[in-house]
This record gives C-alpha cells, structure tokens and sequence, in this order.
C-alpha cells in the first residue's frame, strides 16, 4: 500500500488520483473527528470537506516533515476551534446553544458521550486523539504544542477520570433501574 | 503504587499498552505485568474504557464523494500544475534549428541527469549514517532473558504462544529458552533481517516479535538462522548475499512449505526507527511469486507484499495481512 506520504507528494506533483486516494482514506476519520466533537453531523460533513479544500489550497507548501495524518488533524483542529468560535458567538447572541443530536443513539453511547463531556477540555481533547483518532503522544504534543511526557500524564489522568465516570453513571442505571413492566422512556428521562 | 514494587510506573504501563514504550522499557513492562495481579488489573481498566470509548461510533451520512466547490478548487490547483503550451511554429521557425541550442540543451540534460545521480546518490547516504555499520553484539542482544521470552510470546495471542517453543538471542546465536508443545516458534527478530538495502539493517534498537508456524517454522526460520549465524561471524553484507544465493541454489535451505505464516501482533516490537510497532498483522509464506496473485498493493486491497525477502537474495514473497487486534485482544490502529 502507498504511504500517505508518497501519495501527498505525488499530489503535490498534480496526480487526482493521489487526491482521490487520500479522501477515500481520510473522509470517514475527518467526520468521526468533526461527528464527535460537534454533534452536528452536517456540520462534520461540512468541516470534513473543508479540510480537503484546505489540503488543496496549501498543497504547495506541504513538506513531508510530518505524517499526512497528524497534518490533516492538525487542519482539523483549526477549522473546529474556528467553529466552536462561531459556536460561541452565535449562542451568546441567540442566548441559547443548538441542542447535541441524540435522537436514536444508544444507552451505552450517550454513556460514553457524557462521561467524555465531563473531563477537563484540554484533557478531553488529548485522550479523544488518542482514543478515536489513534494519534500517538508525540503527534499529539505536535498538535496541540504541549510536552510529551504532559500528554501521557494527561492521558493517564483522563482515563481514570473517565473510568469513575462511566463506573458511577453504571451504579446510578442500576439503582435507577426500573421494575419489569416499567416503560423506558421514564427511564431514560430520569438520568 | 509503589515503584519499590514495580519497576514501572503506573504512566508507563498505560504508555506500554498504548505501544508507546522504547523496546527496552517495553519488555521490562511486559515481563513485569505476567508477574504482577495488580498491573493486571490497571490494564484491564485501560483496556476496558477503551473498549467502552469504541462504542461510540460516528455513522457517516450518505454523501461521501468529493463536494462541486471542492472538486472545482481541485480541478483549478491540478491545471495550475500541466506545463504551458508552447507555440510549436514560433520555435520552428528559428532556434529549434539551431545545432547550438541541440547542443546546450543535450548539455543541460546530461547536467540535470548528473546532478539527479549525485544527489539520489547523497540522499542514500544520509539515509545510511544513522546505522552505517553494525553496532557490538551487546547493542543487540537483550540483557533480561525473561524479558526477550516475554516480548518473544507477545508476537501471538496466548493461546498459541503460551505453548510455543521459545528462541533466544544468545552471543553464538539464537538458543532454546523454552520447549514447545503446538509446532509453533516464537523469537524475537533483530535488524539484519530487514532487506538488505535498508537503513536500518544495523539498527540495534530493532525488536520484531514473530510467531512462526510448524511450516514457517522448518521453511523460513532457517533464513533467520543463517543470516544471524552470519552477522555474528562477521560477515559484510556483500559476503552474506553471495552466501544465501548459493545456499538457495544448492538447496541447503528449503522453500516455503505449503501454509507457511507467521503471526506479528506484539505491540511491543519495534520493526524499525520509520514504522515503530506498525500494526499487527500476520504474514504468508511463498516461492517467489508476482504480488499480483494475492491483488497486493492494490487501491484498497488489506493484502501488502513484504519487501524484506522478494528475490534480494533469497527467493520467496511475502504477504502482509494486518488484523485489528494485538496479541493481547486490545483494538489496533486502523492502517
């Protein structure tokens, strides 16, 4: 298999097929990147695409010191703190933020989801890279320009932050656990 | 926890899960964790959260090609890049008759082929510096034998290596450390069984934990064997080339048998300074054949072809098949 790499560079010496290549690979992680943070699965569609126009319009200055990979995330993270800016700024206006879509997702996910919620941002950030994106720790401290040795005390921190989570939020389900016959909605509304 | 107690820190054992330990601490975190319930258990917790984390799936939405604006801005950067049409008369029609201009453009070519030669030639050197030549045996070898047993079981899940026979990197060569009882051998792989032409063939770091099958095990460990009997008698690469292409040809070492494979899912190997860990994966042994009979390389195709063998010298191709766990049932890496 061509590395990303090569396929950057032959990109860079104008193949589409290279191009067409990388977004065959990287789409789905680009919007799983977006999906997770945002909520808002048009928008991560929107935002996936446009690190590709961003790829596109710096193609000229890629040099290879760093992997395609940890290039496209860092593109990524960009375009979505330019989004939680406008996230913000639209909310403090409308004085009300857009609600995260939940309709359909299961149990276990929203689990997952308010757990993640409750971790410090910067350490939310590392263990979700790590987690989801698969970056290693020294790409991670690329990224988001902090130490490596910060990134796995950090690591280490948020998952055993989010292990009491997901453990108390377990217990609760539990000791909220309806009687048989009780109907789920009442279940869920109450957590 | 205390560190009297553990030689690792509870970081680094998070670290060493994550495949993020320099070989050496690998080993040492692996050996120690065989050992110790209660590494276990804080093992088990990481693994468990991130295997809670995993159910948290993006479902993409039905669009998945490229958008128009984004297609147009592609298409405007690729027609950017095709060379300027050059009026073909107006060239005609003067210098391009002009036996000088053939001269200095004859000049110019063989100028820019000389200085692509020079500089492919300086970049393969500055490739080469970091591991020029081969390191002393100690660089090599792993002062903790249990550790290099530990690290030799990662390279297959459990249930296969637990009862494998284990091989050793000793001073003369690799030695029995444990008997096996299923046909499979577990060692731990040292640099010069990269291809020949590697920069990294003298990396002493390099740490690659195999799990050869009964069948790899009689038809392609014996590579393994002769090249480090080899390397450990000194022998320059030129010597050692020349040596395994008679060898093959007088049939003193066998061909693949059928079904040969090998299992490379530690992830606490490091198969090179350019790949780390890489991923897990398992490989298939066969005579030297096109890669194009198992589609690999192919766009898409999971199936890649090995270099490390593929005729350079020893005859026989290898295909790589990465799987999405390691060894011990943690999720990999997509590719």
């Amino acid at each position: 298999m061509i590395s990303d790499e090569a396929l950057m560079l032959e990109f860079q010496g104008g193949s589409r097929a290279a191009f067409d290549e990388l977004f065959a690979r990287y789409h789905k992680p680009l919007f799983g990147f977006f999906g997770r943070r945002l909520n808002n699965s048009a928008r991560a569609e929107d935002l996936a695409q446009e690190t590709f126009l961003a790829v596109i319009r710096a193609a000229s200055r890629y040099e290879p010191r760093a992997l395609v990979r940890t290039y496209l995330y860092g593109i990524a993270l960009k375009l979505l703190a330019a989004e939680r800016r406008k996230i913000l700024t639209s909310s403090t206006s409308s004085q009300s933020a857009p609600e995260p879509e939940t309709g359909g997702t299961p149990e276990s996910v929203l689990w997952v989801r308010q757990a993640i919620e409750k971790l410090d941002a910067p350490e939310r950030e590392i263990l979700m890279l790590r987690e989801y994106e698969q970056l290693s720790y020294s790409d991670i401290a690329e990224l988001l320009r902090i130490p490596v040795n910060t990134v796995r005390s950090r690591l280490f921190r948020s998952r055993l932050a989010l292990k009491g989570h997901l453990e108390s939020q377990a217990k609760n389900n539990s000791a909220l656990r309806p009687s048989a016959g009780q109907p789920r909605a009442e279940r869920r509304g109450m957590q | 926890m205390s560190t009297n107690r553990h030689p690792i820190e509870q970081e680094e054992l998070m670290a060493y899960l994550d495949g993020e330990l320099p070989a050496d601490q690998a080993t040492e975190a692996l050996s120690h964790m065989e050992l110790c319930p209660e590494c276990q258990t804080l093992a088990a917790d990481c693994r468990g959260v991130s295997e809670q984390l995993m159910a948290w799936e993006v479902e993409s939405t039905d669009e998945v090609g490229i958008r128009p604006h984004i297609n147009a801005a592609l298409e405007e950067r690729l027609q950017k890049r095709k060379p300027a049409k050059v009026s073909l008369p107006r060239l005609q029609n003067s210098v391009m008759t002009s036996r000088w201009v053939w001269a200095g453009a004859f000049a110019l070519v063989c100028l820019a082929v000389g200085l692509t030669v020079m500089l492919s030639r300086n970049r393969n050197e500055d490739r080469s510096t970091a591991y020029p030549s081969m390191a002393s045996i100690e660089q090599y070898l792993m002062p903790d034998r249990n550790a290099e047993i530990a690290l030799a079981r990662s390279a297959a899940p459990q249930s296969i290596s637990s009862d494998a026979k284990i091989l050793v990197l000793g001073w003369r060569g690799y030695e029995t450390a444990r008997e096996g009882k299923n046909g499979f051998v577990c060692l731990v792989e040292r640099s010069w069984m990269s291809p020949f032409n590697s920069a990294e063939f003298w990396n002493p770091k390099v740490r690659v934990p195999g799990c050869f099958n009964a069948a790899a095990a009689r038809s392609i460990l014996p590579i393994t064997m002769k090249r480090t009997e080899m390397v450990l008698a000194g022998l320059s690469k030129a010597q050692m080339i020349d040596r395994m292409k008679s060898e093959f040809d007088n049939k003193e070492l066998p061909t693949p048998e059928p079904g040969a494979m090998c299992y490379m899912m530690s992830r606490a190997g490091h198969l090179s300074d350019a790949i780390g860990h890489y991923v897990p994966h398992l490989m298939f042994y066969f005579s030297l054949t096109d890669k194009s009979s198992w589609g690999a390389d192919l766009p898409d195709s999971p199936v890649t072809m090995n270099p490390q063998f593929q005729g350079g010298p020893e005859p026989i191709t290898e295909f790589v098949i990465p799987v999405g766990k390691w060894s011990d049932g943690t999720a990999a890496p997509a590719m």
